[in-house]
């Protein structure tokens, strides 16, 4: 089962007792989520098997503690979320509602797919470059002395070194490679300034092209 | 009334905050930290303006120790105003540093430092623009020549408006800023410190991150990433306002032979023998007038006074304290920091470490590494201290036990001192290959087993420059001042036990005892490893004990050339002095200070008993 689905259906199943004070049946999920009673009753039997669920006679539900954890979570991210793009959009609360609402699913799904790559120990960012730009990547290791490159992009924990970052050296930034040393460290001129950078570090940074 | 410094590293800052204050600067470790903070106190219209010189530093959202301390400083401490010093030189990247610290919104002077330098370059400097659109008093000067300094504290003193400047963050970081200021009150600072993933409120850091995700997939950049570039961009902007260039910089080029491989190396290699070599003749030298001085003046003098026994072993047990702590700490420590000094303040240290980053990678470290272990040959203990430098507790682990091992200049009189002047000047370089050796092997070894990540190095090439003498050689004087505090009380007292414990016949006791341990093990006798325990007070008195105990200074007449090597390679290895434990408990923690007690303890005695073997 998908994580999204997990939190739609909690979310479904918390604003349905919150509202009603009493138990989810079965008819009130299925129709919360727009979905077939058959479909609702296979989850919810996952749901329970899970823990986030227990029956409470009939098909009637209601949310366990980890099951109302999870949902009031995702209750929370939704409101943010919808706060965000009321903020970024400029539009009416109405309509951000809707737009929040598809977004969850966007969100979850990229989540997914970032969450499945980082699972597999490697990280999406070059990878993406790679389908999109369709030829091999270069790092800064692959430029020679006096190169001039852009940078593209930059891999490590959290998006490249924090201390890259503060020294200049981030995405859609040229940088100078001053000097290269046989063991590939390298020295690089950003904004006036000399940094010296290890060979694993500038084998992260990712450059557009060296000439 | 207080004032905060705050800018990049080697913006002549230290200079700015020497010329502000007069003596009686205080160096004091921030709470719960280990980076020194420095407090000054000058006097304007009478009245007391304390003066704080935090570290250098490039943002204020990094997760170094030192940008930690800066930022909790900002929010907690109670200042007037702060100025900003940074480097006309390199304005644009000292300018990301300004515009986070304008966030702060406190009162800001800025101090754009060495004009001289800049013009030099053929950069025009105009504070017009920058004045205008941070509407904060902009301070051109030049430290190096005392230019316009005196207007610095008149400044802040008139300060009392924060930078007006606003940065244009990038339309999805400004909407997170409002929704997050909507929803739980925060301010602009707060938002983007929380989007990067900083603050105490866990719930405002879950709906950050929430909206971090947001954007980050709709970005090929990260959060971090975005804002550093929208600060950057901005910077940027200002910086092309303020800075005109009039004509290319000339083209010689220091780094050109200092940074290549060849002839990088070679000089890097001359640099650091040559300091050695230069230590050595000179501390010798004076290490020699100053023990001579003490024998002449005080010793002899004292004796021929004739006091009652006891009273005279005391005596002389603290003038030998005193004689031995001067003769090395004048000579060889300050000395050494003197070049030490030099080496930081020309931007070399930063070549350096940028050639040794290869090698410091087979032993487990970055190339940083090489300034703690440089260090080390004048002092294990600011060598430590300076570990902090390795941003992994790995890199700090191996270090430690690296550093311990390096033969100190106390060690070094010990290999000077007993193998070189007994037994001959190819066997004192023997000594130092054996040590050598013995470190490359333990840090080759340290780095496969040492669990952790590896982190690599991200420096900056700081500018080279011509050292400031004064500054020099103020810095050389407070690490000796460092120095003799944490040495002199425990020598002198290592003494006075020493100097009770024979006079009471308890050492002749102990020796019997232990003598047919370190006979068979080292083949030495057993007041031997009395001067061995006393080398762990401080190094040197292993051999000052020696002298003491065999009852002369010829040591050549009472032990085998065997027996003097073996010793010295013993003690060289043996424990690190009590005042290096020290502050290896508080860098590393008590079991790691252990593990290396055990490991030195362990090395010397199987590498002495192991030659003593091969040999008789």
């Amino acid at each position: 089962m998908l994580p999204s689905t997990v939190e739609d259906y909690l979310e479904a199943i918390l604003e349905i007792t919150e509202k009603s004070g009493r138990p989810a049946t079965l008819e009130e999920i299925a129709a919360a989520l727009k979905t077939g009673k058959e479909t609702a009753s296979s989850t919810i039997a996952a749901l329970v098997e899970e823990g986030y669920l227990e029956r409470m006679g009939g098909d009637a539900v209601r949310l366990t503690e980890k099951g109302a954890a999870l949902a009031s979570k995702t209750a929370r991210k939704h409101t943010v979320l919808l706060c965000f793009l009321t903020e970024m959009l400029g539009v009416d609360t109405d309509s951000a509602s809707r737009e929040a609402c598809t977004l969850e699913h966007g969100i979850s799904d990229d989540t997914i797919e970032r969450l499945s790559t980082y699972m597999g120990g490697d990280l999406p960012l070059p990878g993406r470059t790679r389908r999109r730009r369709g030829r091999e990547t270069v790092t800064l290791l692959d430029c020679n002395e006096g190169d001039t490159a852009r940078v593209a992009l930059m891999r490590g924990q959290g998006g490249g070194h924090r201390r890259l970052l503060d020294l200049g050296i981030f995405p859609g930034e040229i940088v100078e490679v001053r000097r290269k040393l046989p063991n590939n460290s390298v020295v690089v001129r950003v904004k006036g300034c000399d940094i010296a950078i290890s060979p694993e570090i500038a084998g992260s940074i990712f450059v557009e092209s060296c000439p | 009334m207080r004032i905060a410094l705050i800018g990049n590293p080697s913006v002549g800052k230290s200079l700015i905050f020497n010329q502000l204050t007069g003596l009686g600067v205080e160096v004091s470790n921030y709470p719960g930290t280990t980076v020194e903070l420095q407090r000054g106190n000058t006097c304007f219209q009478r009245e007391i303006i304390e003066i704080v010189d935090l570290p250098g530093v490039y943002s204020l959202e990094g997760n170094s120790e030192e940008e930690d301390l800066v930022r909790r400083f900002l929010e907690q401490e109670d200042v007037d105003a702060v100025v900003v010093v940074a480097s006309a030189t390199r304005l644009e990247r000292n300018l990301y540093l300004l515009l986070q610290v304008a966030e702060y919104g406190l009162p800001m002077v800025v101090v754009l430092n060495m004009v001289d330098e800049a013009a030099k370059q053929g950069l025009d400097i105009d504070p017009g623009p920058l004045h205008d659109l941070l509407g904060v008093e902009v301070i051109l000067t030049a430290a190096s020549k005392g230019l316009n300094i005196d207007r610095i504290i008149p400044a802040a003193l008139a300060a009392s408006r924060p930078a007006k400047v606003e940065i244009p963050y990038d339309h999805h970081i400004e909407a997170a800023i409002r929704s997050l200021g909507k929803m739980f009150g925060v301010d602009r600072k707060e938002s983007l410190r929380a989007l990067q993933g900083f603050g105490e409120n866990p719930e405002l850091l879950e709906a950050a991150r929430t909206i971090a995700d947001e954007i980050e997939s709709r970005h090929r950049m990260t959060v971090a990433q975005i804002i550093a570039a929208n600060r950057h961009n901005f910077a940027r902007r200002l910086a092309e306002l303020t800075v005109r260039e009039q004509h290319p910089p000339p083209g010689a080029d220091p780094d050109s032979i200092l940074t290549r491989f060849i002839p990088g190396m070679p000089i890097l290699i001359a640099v650091l023998v040559g300091m050695l070599l230069s230590v050595f003749v000179v501390g010798s030298f004076l290490e020699e007038m100053i023990v001579e001085f003490f024998e002449v003046y005080a010793v002899q003098p004292f004796l021929a006074l004739g006091l009652h026994p006891l009273l005279e072993e005391l005596g002389v047990s603290v003038l030998i304290a005193l004689q031995a702590g001067l003769g090395i700490a004048l000579p060889y420590v300050f000395l050494f920091y003197v070049i030490i000094s030099i080496l930081e303040d020309s931007g070399y240290m930063t070549r350096a470490a940028f050639l040794a980053d290869n090698v410091m990678h087979r032993l487990g470290m970055h190339g940083g590494a090489v300034i703690p272990l440089t260090l080390a040959f004048g002092c294990n203990v600011p060598a430590i201290m300076s570990i902090r430098l390795l941003r992994s507790r790995r890199e700090r682990i191996i270090a430690s036990f690296l550093v311990t091992m390096v033969p100190c200049s106390a060690r070094t009189v010990i290999i000077a001192g007993i193998v070189a002047g007994f037994v001959g000047l190819a066997a004192a370089f023997s000594v130092y290959a054996i040590v050598f050796i013995l470190i490359i092997l333990t840090g080759l070894i340290l780095s496969r087993v040492m669990p952790g990540e590896r982190f690599g190095m991200i420096m900056e090439m700081v500018p080279l420059r011509r050292p400031e003498p004064r500054l020099v050689m103020k810095k050389a004087w407070s690490r000796l001042s460092e120095f003799l505090f944490i040495a002199m009380p425990l020598l002198l007292l290592g003494s006075v036990v020493l100097g009770l414990l024979e006079f009471f016949g308890i050492m002749t006791v102990f020796e019997g005892i232990v003598e047919p341990y370190t006979m068979g093990l080292l083949g030495l006798p057993g007041y031997s490893a009395t001067a061995l325990i006393f080398g762990i007070l401080r190094k040197e008195m292993a051999f000052e004990t020696l002298a003491i105990l065999a009852g002369t200074a010829d040591l050549g007449a009472v032990l085998s050339s065997l027996q003097l090597y073996v010793f010295a390679v013993v003690t060289v290895l043996f424990v690190p002095c009590l005042a290096t434990v020290t502050v290896l408990l508080r860098e590393v923690g008590s079991r790691i200070t252990l593990a290396v007690t055990v490991y030195t303890v362990t090395l010397g005695l199987l590498i002495g008993g192991f030659i003593h073997h091969l040999f008789s």
